[in-house]
């Protein structure tokens, strides 16, 4: 009995991965329909909510913990060594706490606001509406959600990154009198490709997976507003899930 | 224009058969809302027969493509009684997200510029009487405008076939005649254009000059006389 509700569960949660790359390869099929006036204001009217709006509490979130990070380095290993001091904070944010933590800004704002729109339109029969007028709700729709969430995930990762080597330089320099140039090559010097690298695939990975399951619970409510919130429930608890699992791979493959 | 060849829907059509020809106006009266919204997604190809075929310009619609659809869905008009608008567009977004898409998809954007699309939906806006403020969102407006409003972005398309779903239900009588106009002169306006009033009420069947007058019960459709 118990092996059959495992399986039953794994079946399930297989035919969802299968879901979720299938609604992702066809937003890739349709990226040529962006140049299509309506599509192409639906992706920046995303882009704006997800990526400029969100600029100004990444920035500050970014700058306060580079604060938090560097005071507690500081408190671990001392002032004397800025060159360890400036590598373990371009390890800890470049490498891990930028990707995940705009990855769970997004989820908190862009996640819950695209499964309950699409979930809404559904509800009232605006995607069949959509559908009535020859428009293919996944060119109108889901494709440049898909493509201006991850777009907007890369570059709230790249802000928060940057603020928080600020708040670190900030703290350093200003309050605690280490000399700029020494702390700086101490994290230029830790600054490699492969720090980019992992942060640019986590973020776009992230992005892709967030939007994935947003779309997908949105377009899932059935015909009653009561489903909205349930959607809006999954669609948070399984983007953080999914960040997680692939935050672990990447970390993984790139690092061990 | 339109044929059902033995259409078989469970809870709705058995073996049922009816023809829209071109240029003609047509009623179809059922028995109830849940008919009429069931009969009006086979129309629109939301919903797959059982049984049997649709044919939607001379195309069987269930052996075509996803985009051989969307081609078709283009060239018909729904009015919905609701209004079917998008709730995050304002109004004039709304009005011309069908024929931007379908423009700029077509690369017709060269023939029909911004000014052209702009007076267009001025035009028709005014033949229905909307005069309200066009750059507000749809959601506080009565059904009724927003019904007025999928009208005119039905009738920007210019669709060979026009299906209106309880057009006139709810409407005061100044409003109901002059949308009664407006459906009468657009539908003489270009050679061919069918026009199909689905309802599930019958008292505005004497207001439609319809050359056919259908009511469908237990499942077929028969003529009235």
């Amino acid at each position: 009995m118990k092996v059959r509700v495992i399986g039953e569960g794994a079946l399930a949660t297989i035919e969802y991965l299968y879901e979720l790359f299938s609604l992702l390869f066809t937003a890739f099929r349709n990226l040529h329909f962006l140049k299509i006036s309506p599509v192409c204001t639906v992706f920046f009217r995303q882009l704006y909510f997800g990526g400029v709006e969100t600029f100004g509490k990444i920035v500050v979130i970014g700058l306060l913990i580079g604060i938090v990070i560097i005071t507690q380095i500081a408190n671990l290993i001392g002032l004397g060594s800025a060159v360890l001091t400036g590598k373990i904070l371009i390890w800890v944010v470049v490498r891990e706490l930028g990707p995940l933590l705009a990855a769970i800004i997004i989820i908190a704002r862009s996640v819950t606001a695209i499964s309950a729109e699409l979930g809404a339109m559904n509800v009232e029969g605006e995607i069949e509406s959509i559908e009535i007028m020859g428009i293919d709700p996944a060119r109108y729709l889901i494709m440049p959600r898909v493509f201006a969430l991850t777009l907007s995930a890369i570059a709230l990762t790249f802000y928060f990154e940057f603020a928080a080597i600020l708040g670190g330089i900030t703290v350093t320099s200003f309050f605690w009198g280490v000399p700029f140039e020494e702390y700086t090559k101490g994290m230029l010097s830790s600054l490699s490709i492969t720090e980019l690298f992992a942060s640019l695939v986590k973020s776009l990975l992230f992005g892709l997976a967030i939007a994935a399951v947003s779309c997908s619970q949105g377009l899932k409510v059935s015909k009653s507003i009561t489903r909205i919130p349930q959607a809006i429930t999954k669609a948070t608890i399984q983007s953080l899930f999914l960040v997680f699992i692939f935050d672990g791979i990447i970390t993984f493959i790139i690092f061990v | 224009m339109m044929k059902f060849e033995c259409a078989t829907l469970k809870g709705l059509l058995e073996c049922a058969s009816f023809n829209i020809l071109e240029g003609n106006l047509y009623v179809v009266v059922t028995e109830t809302d849940f008919e009429k919204n069931l009969l009006l997604k086979v129309l629109t190809v939301l919903t797959r027969l059982d049984s049997g075929k649709v044919f939607i310009f001379d195309r069987d619609v269930s052996s075509i493509s996803y985009s051989e659809l969307n081609g078709i869905r283009k060239r018909m008009g729904v009015v919905l009684n609701n209004g079917g608008l998008v709730s995050n567009l304002k109004v004039w977004e709304n009005l011309m997200l069908p024929l931007s898409y379908h423009a700029s998809r077509n690369q017709e954007s060269t023939t029909l510029s911004n000014k052209n699309l702009e007076d267009k939906m001025i035009n028709i806006l005014s033949r229905i009487g909307y005069s309200d403020d066009l750059s507000v969102l749809p959601g506080p407006l009565p059904t009724y405008k927003k019904r007025l409003i999928g009208l005119a972005r039905a009738m920007l398309m210019e669709p060979d076939l026009m299906i209106y779903e309880s057009v006139f239900a709810g409407l005061s009588p100044d409003v109901r005649d002059r949308v009664l106009e407006a459906v009468n002169v657009f539908h003489r306006e270009k050679k061919g254009r069918a026009s199909l009033f689905l309802d599930s009420r019958e008292s505005f069947i004497d207001d439609v000059k319809a050359e056919s007058v259908y009511m469908l019960k237990k499942g077929r459709f028969y003529e009235r006389s």
